[in-house]
């Protein structure tokens, strides 16, 4: 393996473990479940594509093969849906948010729609 | 060089997933605890990723794509569940809450 190939390993795996660090950080200092989520989908995803990235440039293209790149295609699949599953959850449901807790969109929460008239 | 690199990036791995250990036991509501779940899944895909890295093999590729396939199918599950739960519970007084 040359020289340049090895230090490219080790940025994108640093870079890689800084970013999962980092949100792991936001999912523990953001103050609500949306912002954890949020802090979740995005530096999760990019952290694990770094850190597979990385691998794939160690073992070469002989050895990873389209193993990895699967594996890259899967994480950028899976992790932002599943962020996006639980954010639709705690939108849907008004769970504690921070703030005064409102969102500017153009409907109403399904949880407002769905007390009773009162009076 | 290189192996002083890993691990620390083995050392940075380790304190993400205590902070994702810790959000699962604080965790205020149930929705931060599944998100906490599928970050320390996503660390030990990590793991598993740096440790292909560290012994130069390529025989743990599998078990990245099961153990990131098995977090995503548990949260899309738990999620699934929770969501039927609350709608069930919005229809009546008490809603369901965790």
């Amino acid at each position: 393996m040359s020289a340049w190939r090895e230090w490219l390993v080790m940025a994108f795996s640093l870079a890689g473990a800084c970013s999962v660090l980092i949100a792991l950080l936001g999912v523990v200092r953001l103050p609500d479940a949306l912002c954890r989520a949020h802090a979740l989908g995005k530096g999760m995803t990019l952290g694990l594509v770094l850190l597979l990235a990385g691998l794939w440039l160690s073992l070469g293209w002989e050895r990873a093969g389209l193993k990895v790149v699967a594996a890259i295609a899967f994480q950028f699949l899976t992790i932002p849906v599943a962020s996006h599953l639980l954010a639709r959850l705690v939108f849907e449901n008004s769970y504690p948010r921070h703030g005064d807790g409102s969102i500017d969109v153009d409907r109403t929460d399904r949880s407002e729609r769905a007390q009773p008239p009162s009076g | 060089m290189n192996e002083a690199i890993l691990h620390l990036d083995f050392g940075l791995l380790v304190v993400a997933t205590l902070l994702g250990v810790w959000r699962l036991a604080v965790g205020p509501t149930i929705v931060d605890r599944i998100l906490a779940f599928d970050a320390v899944v996503l660390c030990a895909v990590g793991f598993t990723v740096l440790l292909s890295n560290y012994w130069g093999s390529e025989h743990f590729l599998e078990l990245i794509l099961i153990t990131s396939s098995l977090g995503f199918f548990g949260t899309v599950a738990l999620a699934a569940f929770l969501r039927r739960t609350e709608d069930r519970g919005q229809s009546g007084e008490g809603r369901v809450r965790w």
